[in-house]
Parts: C-alpha cells; sequence; structure tokens
C-alpha cells in the first residue's frame, strides 16, 4: 500500500469530516432557513468527500478506483440538489406568505419584513 | 355442538346480535321493547344447564364457557332482574329521545355482566369484564347531567385503572402457562406455588376490589349508581358490581387457601360494611342510600370469601353466589320501587311503602326474608368466634341505613298526587320482589345443607333479631342529630382526592413547558447529536 | 478488507417479480397522472391503487404458499456490486397494510373532493394524487430494500413526497410546519448518509444480508450505526426529536395526516428494528436496545400527556401517534428470548408488529374520522365539538373504536399487542416496562374518553353542521377502525407469517 494514497485519502476524509462539522454547527445554530439551508449543502458535501475517500481506499487494493462509491456521491448529489429545490421552493413560499425567514416567529418589538 | 352449550353461547351472543342489529335505525327504534328478551337464553341457561356443563368454541373466537353452581346461581338470579330491569326500562324511558343509544349501551353491559359469570378462559374473561365495565359508562352518563358527567368521569377512572391491575395479574398469571390462552382454574391452581404469587394476588384484588367498591376503592360507586337511570342503577347496583364478586371466587384459590389475604378480606370487608353504614345514614337522597348500601353489603360478600379463603373452603364460593343472589333480587327491587314510588300517589302508596320496607329490612336480615336466610346460610362458615359477632353487628348497620332509606323514601313521596305507576312499571317491579322473596327459598337446602324447617326456630330467629332491633336504637339515636343529615358530600372520600387535582395540573403544565422546550430547534438538533453519541457508545460499551 | 462471499447471497425467485410490480406500479401512476392530468388524475389514480393493491395480495400469498422470502435481484448482478429486493414475512405483511390503508385513504380523499366539485380537478387535487402514489413506491421500497444506500434514496423519496403533503393548503402556518419536517428529516438522512459512507468504507458492501453475516464489526461499525439510527429516529419523531411532528401531522389535509402518521413515520422504524436485528452485533444490541426501550417509554408517558393537554382534534391525534411509536421501540430488550431463541421467534416480536399494524389502521381511521368532523363543524376545538356524535354517529363510532385499539382494550389488534408485549414484559423482567405499557394504555384511555365523552354530551344548543357529510365518507374511516379491531382474532402467540425469511434455515409457518 503506498502511502501517499493513503494520506491523500486520509487527508480527504479528514477535510469531510471538518466539512461535516462546519455544516452540523450552522445548521443547528443558526435560525435563518436560508442559512441553515447552506449548512445542510456544507454538511453534504463534507459527507461526499468522506465518500470519496473511500473510494479512494479502494484504489489501495490496485484498482484505479472504486467506482461504487463514486456512483452514490453522484446519486447524492442529485438527491441534495433535489431537497435544497424542495427547500427553497418552500422558503419562498413562506417568505411570500409572512415575510419571514425563519420558523421561529419574530421575537416582540423586531417588525417582521416587509413583503416583497 | 350439544343444545347445552348453544344455550350457553347465546347467553353472550343473543345481546350482542341485538345490539349489531340495532345498526339499522329501522330496527334501532323497537330495540327498547326487546331488552325484556335479551337475557332469557341466560335464565334458561341457569334453570335447564346442568352444573359442570362445558363448551368450546374453536379459533378464531377462542371462547370456552362453563356453568358451575356459583356461576349457575348468579346468572340465574342476574338474569331476571335484567330482564325485569328491561321490561322496566322500556315503559321508564318511553318518552326519552336517546333510548335507543341507552338500549345499545344497555345490551353491552348486559351480555358482558351475563358473560362473566360462565366464562371459562382468562381472555375471554378479561374481555367480557372490560366490556361489562366500559358499556356501563354508556349508561351512567345517559341523563347528560353535570353531575352524570362527574360520576363518569370518576367511573372511567377508577375502572381502567382495575382494568390495568387485572391485565397484570391475568398476564403474570398466565405467562408461565404453555397455553396462551388457558382455563381459569388451571392457572388458578397453579397460583399457591407460583413464584410471584403475593404480587398477582394484589393485583387481582385490587383489581376486583375497585370492581366490588371495597373502601377506600369504592369512591365511585355511589356517585356513578345514583346518577343512571332508575332501571340501570338497578342493574348497575344489582349485577354488574358483582363482576367483582365473581373475578374474586374464579381466581382465589379456595381450595389451597391463603389465611393472610383471606385475612385482610375480612378486615377490609368489615370495614368496608360499617364503613358504607355510617356515611349512608348521612344521606339524604334515595338512591345514594341505596348506592351506599350496594357498597356495604358488598363488604359483607368479601367477609364471606375471606373466610372461605382463610378455611380454605371451596363451599364458600356457594354461599358467596347464594348472597349475591339474594342481594342482586333485592337491590334491583329497591331501585325500581323507587321509581315505581315517585310515579305513584295517594290511596295506592301505603302498600307499596309497606313492600319496599320489608325488602328494606330484608337487606338487614328480617326473619323469613331472603337476607335472613342468607345470613343463617353463612352461620356455620363464620363460626361463632369475632366474625360471627361482627357480622351480626354490620347487619345492624346494615337495619339502620334501610330504615333510613325507607324513611327517606316516604317522605319524597308523601305529597304525590293520587296516581299509580304503569303496568310496564309496576309488574317487573312485583316480580323481582316476588322473586326475591321465594327464590332464595328454594336454593335454601342445597345451599345449607339443613332443612327449611331449622329456619323458624325461636333460636334462629333471636339471632336475626337482636341486630335489628340494635339498628332501630341505632337510628332513633341518628335521627336525634339534625345537622348529620347531609354532611358527608356524596362518594365521600372522593371530595379528598379532587383537592389534588391542582397538583396534577401543575405536573402537566410542567410537561406542556418542557415539551415546548425540547420542541425548538437548536435543542432538538443538540439533542439529535447526543443520542447519536450515547447509542454510539452504547453499541461499543458491549461491542 | 472487503469479504466478497463467494456463493449469491440472493438467489432470485419466481415470484420476484411482484416485487418490482410493487415498486414501478405507483410510479406508473405518477406519470400517467402528469401526462393526463387534470382531468384524468383521479380515475388514473384509483386504478393504480386497485392495482398496488392487488399486487399487495399477490405478495402476501405467495409469501404463504412457498413459504419462504421472495426475492428479486436488479439486472441479474449479485450484491455488493448490485441490489437486491426481497420481501420476507414482516416486509410483506406491512407490504400488505400499506396498500390497504392508502387504498382506503384514496377513497376518502376522492368523497372528500367531490364536496367541493368545483376544486375537484384543481392543482392541490391533482397533487395530491401524485404525491400520495409517490408516497406508496417510496415505502415499498423502503419495506423492500436490501442495499443500504438504496434504502438512503427511499427515505429521501419519501420525505420528498411527504412533505409538499403537509402544505397542500398552502397555509403559512403548514408552509412553516412542512419546511420544519423537510429540515429535521434532511438532517437526519445526512447522519444516515454519512452512517452508509463509513460502512461502505470499513466493509466494501451495503447489503444487509452480508452485513449481517459479519459478526463483530468493530468500533467503525458502530459509529455507523450509531449515526444512521439516530438519522432515523429523527425521521421517526420518537421523543424527544418530535419538534416537527405535531404541527406538520395536524396541519396536513386529512387524508394526507392519515398517511403520513400510519404509514409514513413506520418507515424509519421498520428500518431501525433492521439495523438493530440485523446488522448489529447482537450483544451489542442489546445494551443499545436497552437505550431505545427508554426513549420509547418516555415517549409513551411524555407524549401521552402532551395529547391530554390538546385543545384542537388533530394535534392531540398527532400527539398520540409519538406516544405510540414508543411502544415500537420497547420491543427491543423484549424480543430477547431464551438462550438461542431468535428475536423473531418471541411473543415481543409478534406484539411489536401487531402494535405497527393496528396502529396504522387505527390512527388512519381516528385521522380520517377527524378530518370528516372538522369539515363537517368547520373547526377541530374538542372544546367546541360537545354532542358531534349526534350528528356524525358513525364517525363517532369509527373513533371510539379506533381509540379501542390505541387504548389497549380488548377485542382489538391494540389489545393483543399490548398484551404481547405485557407478556413478555413479565417473563423477561421488566417490570419498569410492563409498568409504562399499563400507565401509557390509561393515558390514551384518557384522551380517547375525552373525545368520546364529548361525542355523546347534549349541549344547550346542538351542533349546527355546516356541510352535510354523505355517509360513504364516513365508512371509510369505519372500515379502518373495524380492520383494526379485527386484527384482535389473531392467536395470541408468536405468528407464522413474520417468521418466514427471516432465518438461512426458513421453515413453512401457516399462520
Amino acid at each position: 500500500m503506498s502511502s501517499a494514497i493513503s494520506d491523500t485519502a486520509t487527508l480527504f476524509g479528514l477535510c469531510g469530516a471538518a466539512l461535516a462539522g462546519i455544516g452540523l454547527f450552522v445548521v443547528i445554530a443558526h435560525p435563518g432557513l436560508l442559512r441553515r439551508l447552506v449548512g445542510f449543502n456544507i454538511l453534504g458535501a463534507g459527507i461526499f468527500m468522506v465518500f470519496g475517500a473511500v473510494a479512494r481506499r479502494g484504489a489501495a487494493a490496485g484498482l484505479p478506483g472504486d467506482p461504487v462509491p463514486q456512483a452514490m456521491v453522484i446519486t447524492g448529489i442529485v438527491v441534495a440538489f433535489s431537497a435544497s429545490a424542495l427547500a427553497v421552493a418552500l422558503l419562498r413560499r413562506l417568505f411570500d406568505l409572512t415575510g419571514r425567514e425563519s420558523l421561529e416567529p419574530p421575537a416582540a418589538g423586531e417588525t417582521p419584513r416587509a413583503e416583497s | 355442538m350439544t343444545a347445552s352449550g348453544s344455550l350457553l353461547a347465546a347467553t353472550i351472543l343473543l345481546p350482542l346480535a341485538i345490539a349489531a342489529l340495532c345498526l339499522s335505525s329501522r330496527f334501532r327504534a323497537r330495540a327498547p321493547s326487546l331488552l325484556v328478551f335479551a337475557p332469557l337464553p341466560a335464565l334458561l341457561a341457569a334453570l335447564l344447564v346442568p352444573d359442570g356443563t362445558s363448551a368450546l368454541f374453536p379459533p378464531p373466537l377462542r371462547l370456552s364457557l362453563m356453568l358451575d353452581r356459583p356461576g349457575a346461581i348468579l346468572l340465574g338470579g342476574a338474569a331476571l332482574l335484567w330482564s325485569a330491569a328491561g321490561a322496566f326500562a322500556a315503559s321508564y324511558m318511553r318518552s326519552d329521545p336517546a333510548r335507543a343509544g341507552f338500549a345499545v349501551w344497555w345490551l353491552l353491559t348486559l351480555a358482558g355482566s351475563l358473560g362473566l359469570f360462565i366464562v371459562r378462559d382468562i381472555a375471554n374473561f378479561y374481555l367480557l369484564f372490560t366490556l361489562a365495565s366500559l358499556a356501563a359508562y354508556g349508561l351512567i352518563v345517559h341523563e347528560q347531567t353535570a353531575r352524570a358527567h362527574r360520576a363518569g368521569t370518576v367511573y372511567v377512572v377508577l375502572a381502567l385503572l382495575a382494568e390495568a391491575f387485572l391485565l397484570l395479574a391475568f398476564v403474570m398469571l398466565a405467562a408461565g402457562h404453555p397455553d396462551p390462552n388457558p382455563a381459569i382454574r388451571d392457572v388458578v391452581a397453579t397460583l399457591p406455588a407460583a413464584p410471584l404469587r403475593d404480587a398477582i394476588v394484589t393485583l387481582l384484588v385490587l383489581g376486583f376490589a375497585l370492581k366490588l367498591g371495597l373502601v377506600p376503592l369504592h369512591v365511585w360507586l355511589p356517585l356513578a349508581h345514583p346518577a343512571a337511570p332508575m332501571p340501570a342503577s338497578a342493574v348497575l347496583s344489582g349485577v354488574v358490581v358483582k363482576a367483582g364478586a365473581i373475578g374474586l371466587i374464579r381466581f382465589l384459590p379456595f381450595e389451597a387457601g391463603l389465611p393472610f389475604w383471606g385475612t385482610l378480606l375480612i378486615g377490609a370487608g368489615f370495614v368496608t360494611a360499617y364503613y358504607a353504614a355510617i356515611v349512608g345514614v348521612t344521606q339524604t337522597r334515595a338512591k345514594t342510600i341505596l348506592a351506599y348500601s350496594t357498597v356495604s353489603q358488598m363488604g359483607l360478600l368479601a367477609v364471606l370469601l375471606g373466610t372461605g379463603l382463610e378455611n380454605a373452603d371451596p363451599g364458600a364460593t356457594s354461599l358467596v353466589a347464594y348472597y349475591a343472589v339474594h342481594h342482586t333480587l333485592v337491590k334491583g327491587a329497591l331501585f325500581l320501587a323507587v321509581g315505581v314510588l315517585a310515579a305513584t300517589g295517594g290511596q295506592r302508596l301505603r302498600p307499596m311503602l309497606l313492600l319496599t320496607a320489608v325488602l328494606a329490612l330484608s337487606l338487614g336480615g328480617m326473619p323469613l326474608t331472603s337476607g335472613a336466610l342468607a345470613k343463617l346460610a353463612s352461620k356455620p362458615m363464620l363460626g361463632y368466634g369475632l366474625v360471627s359477632h361482627a357480622m351480626a353487628l354490620a347487619g345492624a348497620g346494615s337495619t339502620m341505613l334501610m330504615l333510613h332509606f325507607t324513611l327517606i323514601v316516604a317522605r319524597d313521596v308523601r305529597d304525590n298526587p293520587a296516581s299509580i305507576a304503569p303496568a310496564g312499571q309496576l309488574v317487573p317491579w312485583l316480580a323481582v320482589a316476588a322473586a326475591s322473596l321465594i327464590l332464595p327459598w328454594s336454593l335454601y337446602p342445597a345451599i345449607s345443607g339443613e332443612p327449611l324447617a331449622s329456619l323458624i326456630q325461636p333460636d334462629a330467629l333471636w339471632k336475626l333479631l337482636w341486630p335489628m332491633l340494635l339498628g332501630t336504637l341505632a337510628l332513633l339515636l341518628v335521627r336525634r342529630f339534625e345537622r348529620l343529615q347531609g354532611a358527608i358530600p356524596e362518594g365521600d372520600i372522593v371530595v379528598l382526592a379532587e383537592a389534588g387535582t391542582p397538583a396534577i395540573a401543575r405536573l402537566a403544565a410542567f410537561v406542556e413547558r418542557a415539551d415546548a422546550h425540547l420542541r425548538r430547534w437548536p435543542v432538538a438538533g443538540l439533542l439529535l447529536l447526543a443520542l447519536a453519541i450515547l447509542i454510539g457508545g452504547a453499541l461499543m460499551l458491549q461491542a | 478488507m472487503t469479504p466478497l462471499a463467494l456463493a449469491p447471497v440472493h438467489v432470485a425467485t419466481p415470484g420476484g417479480y411482484l416485487l418490482v410490480l410493487a415498486l414501478t406500479l405507483p410510479v406508473i401512476g405518477v406519470l400517467a397522472i402528469l401526462a393526463f392530468a387534470p382531468r384524468r388524475a383521479r380515475q388514473v389514480a384509483l386504478a393504480s391503487m386497485a392495482a398496488g393493491l392487488a399486487v399487495a395480495i399477490a405478495i402476501l400469498a405467495e409469501l404463504l404458499r412457498t413459504g419462504d422470502a421472495l426475492t428479486y435481484v436488479v439486472g441479474g448482478w449479485q450484491p455488493p456490486l448490485g441490489i437486491a429486493l426481497r420481501a420476507d414475512g414482516l416486509s410483506a405483511a406491512l407490504i400488505a397494510m400499506t396498500a390497504l390503508v392508502i387504498s382506503a385513504t384514496g377513497l376518502f380523499a376522492r368523497g372528500m373532493q367531490d364536496l367541493s366539485p368545483e376544486t375537484r380537478d384543481g392543482r392541490a387535487a391533482t397533487t395530491f394524487w401524485a404525491l400520495l402514489l409517490a408516497t406508496w413506491s417510496a415505502l415499498n421500497t423502503v419495506f423492500l430494500g436490501e442495499d443500504l444506500f438504496n434504502l438512503y434514496v427511499a427515505l429521501e423519496l419519501l420525505t420528498f413526497a411527504a412533505v409538499p403533503l403537509v402544505c397542500l393548503d398552502g397555509r403559512a402556518e403548514t408552509m412553516a410546519a412542512a419546511l420544519r419536517y423537510l429540515m429535521f428529516a434532511l438532517l437526519g438522512s445526512l447522519l444516515y448518509l454519512l452512517g452508509v459512507g463509513l460502512i461502505y468504507g470499513a466493509f466494501g458492501t451495503l447489503d444487509i444480508r452480508i452485513l449481517s453475516g459479519l459478526g463483530d464489526g468493530g468500533p467503525a461499525l458502530s459509529v455507523a450505526l450509531a449515526l444512521m439510527i439516530a438519522g432515523l429516529l429523527a425521521k421517526a419523531a420518537l421523543f424527544p426529536l418530535h419538534l416537527w411532528l405535531p404541527p406538520a401531522h395536524a396541519g396536513a389535509p386529512a387524508a394526507a395526516s392519515a398517511v403520513l402518521s400510519a404509514l409514513v413515520i413506520k418507515a424509519p422504524v421498520f428500518l431501525i428494528l433492521r439495523l438493530v436485528l440485523d446488522v448489529a452485533p447482537p450483544e451489542a444490541a442489546a445494551f443499545a436496545g436497552q437505550l431505545l426501550a427508554v426513549l420509547g417509554a418516555s415517549s409513551i408517558l411524555f407524549c401521552s400527556v402532551m395529547a391530554l393537554r390538546q385543545a384542537r382534534l388533530k394535534l392531540m391525534i398527532a400527539y398520540s401517534t409519538v406516544a405510540q411509536i414508543g411502544y415500537l421501540f420497547i420491543v427491543f430488550p423484549l424480543a430477547s428470548g431464551p438462550e438461542g431463541t431468535p428475536p423473531w421467534e418471541t411473543i415481543a416480536w409478534t406484539g411489536g408488529t401487531l402494535q405497527l399494524v393496528s396502529h396504522a389502521l387505527a390512527k388512519a381511521a381516528m385521522f380520517l374520522a377527524a378530518g370528516v368532523v372538522a369539515e363537517a363543524f368547520g373547526h377541530d376545538r374538542i372544546a367546541g365539538l360537545g354532542g358531534f356524535g349526534r350528528a356524525l354517529p358513525l364517525s363517532a363510532a369509527a373513533f371510539g373504536l379506533a381509540g379501542l385499539s390505541l387504548m389497549g382494550i380488548p377485542p382489538s389488534g391494540g389489545f393483543i399487542a399490548k398484551c404481547l408485549l405485557l407478556t413478555a414484559a413479565v417473563i423477561n423482567g421488566h417490570p419498569w416496562l410492563a409498568a409504562t405499557i399499563l400507565a401509557g394504555g390509561l393515558l390514551a384511555g384518557g384522551y380517547v374518553f375525552r373525545v368520546i365523552n364529548t361525542a355523546l354530551a347534549s349541549p344547550a344548543t346542538p351542533l349546527a353542521v355546516q356541510r352535510p357529510i354523505p355517509r360513504r365518507l364516513e365508512m371509510t374511516a369505519l372500515a379502518l377502525a373495524v380492520a383494526a379491531v379485527l386484527l384482535g382474532f389473531i392467536p395470541l402467540e408468536p405468528f407464522g407469517l413474520l417468521q418466514i425469511g427471516r432465518s438461512g434455515l426458513a421453515t413453512a409457518v401457516a399462520p
């Protein structure tokens, strides 16, 4: 097993983990739905990098790369894209209806934004 | 399927079939007039089917029935009262717009309460017990008053609690058994040696005592029974409470005996008998007094059951059934009497009041009535020690309570305009009253093993009379204190329990606040991560 | 590092094409709806439902006939490269349940749309039919899938079909509820996906059957399973992760609520069951099972109290769903039978499955009945519904019968389920679980009786029905409730059907 490949894969994996961590933080801590959606995408990107690292590790067996995780990443990206699209559509609709872009009702004293 | 078997099955299925037919709106209008026929298979079964007959129904019904001696006695008396009360109801509820719904609840309660006396397997016992308990709710709240709803709520809470106790007890009983739905008799035979014996018996006694109304679990009874319409009160107080009695008869190991639990039942029974008599005598409504009298009488049933359990005497069950059937008929007749008397006035009032008084005093053990027979039949089993004297004292309490009832009823109807109750109400009442006076005589020799002549010995008469005299004196004493009347609210200690409501409301409000907090996004998100870590830890700990 | 099995793990069986039909028929229906919209939408949908129901029955019949699981290997490619579909006894039971509930809901929705002819062929109605069929296809995929990534896609499809169902009416509050649902479900799916990645990295396969033969998987498997189970818990809305469920299920139209509450949340629960029982090593599963049972028990108690406190009928039913889901999680410690007995031969397994199915039927019946009530009176505030039983006797009866099953009162499926679970708790010595089951039944009794009491009340001014309800609409709910009660007639012992195809040595057992 070549250590260079292994190291790249590890680095990839660690980057993926870091991205997933950042994404999780954004998703949980931010009330704004748009930001939360971006957080989801960062989290998804992190997970796809982990998949990439997994595919790269398959290369150790002598193959140029394991095709199965790559196929899964492609499928995953499509799914994530659909999820984002659905969320954006709902979010736009919510914003049109209420002028809010967060789920928690606006705190007292804070005026909701005007309808766009 | 033999003829006896089909008769037993019809006991349960005919009322259910009539109830099912009520789905059709044309049939529904006629349902109340059919109430009188619904218990007829049960009556025929009690008369014609020989003791020890059993009937099995294949899956998916998994129903098995059996008629034994105590079951037959109880079944016969109960069916008689159901039938007469059904006829009474058809007349009494004639102009009630909701009588069709009433009939459906009536039939369901009927099927459950009669089925309990003949069911043999544990799962269907629970089913019928539940049916009788829950369907009775419809009878209790029928009048839709605030009182009825309060009574219904208290009733349902305690009935569901009893269900929970019993379900756990039954599951524990059946858990070690190879057959998932064993016969009651088989599991009870293994009960004395069961590792969880005391837990099971505790649950059984709690569950059935709730139904029977032993103090302090009686609080629902003085609320619920008077709240129902008159014929429903009669069957609730006469038959449906006996679900607790038949439960204890079936599920306690009388052959092996359990001395500790026997003593406990005796104690609880006496406390109940005295307590209910004392609280009852402060009541001012006739139906409530009758309900308290039911509580008191159920206490005496518990004493008999406890004595049988203490002495490992299986014969006690027949005696309990005998005592219970006396109470069924007399209490049923008394509730119907309240209804009949309310519609009667003038000249005809006097003989009817007299009959009511005789029925009432029968509960106190008036000589030559069924009460006297029941008391004399149980004398040998109780022995001549402390228990026997305590029992006589309870007779004094009953006399006091029933005299109080008679006076209250007489006061209530004093100013009625001259009229007479419709025959549809009068005839059923007279039928039950006559049955209560005659039936126990025919059963006496078989139950007690003594000839009828022994009943009119002066010695026996004196044993019955002195508690009655004592009771009369006690009532005279009580009536000196005007303030006692109405001093204790109906349902007595339920008022204390209801005082605890704010604490429960606070707890619920706390849960609501916690829910609002947990449902905030950041909290839920962090909880999700925490759960992931916890599950991972749990999986790794053992991996 | 990749222990590829030499012998094929999945052998296609003759009836396997039925599984493909179960997945594709609803999808074909969706496509046809899109093609023929808007006028023919409901005919197409109802025809697909009839066909789907027939397929579900055929799967069940084939399973009972052969006494073995049905398998289909897609394209003839064996896992780990290809993917397989497999229906064992449990899957087949759930597919049949799904078909039944979806068909009943479809009939109900048709009747409901007939009430307002002007919007009958409108966009919302067409969308509803398409989403309903899409939900169905996704549910069948979850119940049949053998590949963890394939299951991820199925779960996502399910979410994407279910979320718009919540906000069909387009009000702001349902829109917010749908968004909250979508976001939390996404969080759960991403955790699940991360777990899938880790498993593939460690074992090179995602096939559940291959994974179950691995034995001790080491820490990688533990971490992956923890992520996947936690993600699925978020989608199943188990306490304390139930934030999204009450507003979403209470806000949706009645037919949608019925499908969401009865079926959609069962999919993640089913996967958790498979992960814990099939993939996790047994000794590890025992401890995690305890943890899940604690969550389940808290869910039962906490959310039953919340259900008691709700002022609105549909919110009450929604909280009751969270409570009833809890029963499915207390199965884990109970399903460990005596030495050597696999979980699926225990009574707790039968009890848990029965709880799942009877809850589905009862809850669907309840939501449909509540929908009728809300439609007839224009609101669903319990305090303002006094005496609704007189105006809508069939709906009140449906609600009461469904309530019997939720409370665990005989004779109903819920009773048998709780009785079996209680027996298992007593035999295995879990007194606190037994107490929880009973307390849950009492609390359920409380909230059901609150509604029944309202239905039976006779207020001074009788309730005015704002809109006449045809009898047929009420019958749908009643039929489902009666089905939930009839489940109570199955025997009180481990049920043969649920054991089919569970072990390597499948034995034919007639139910």
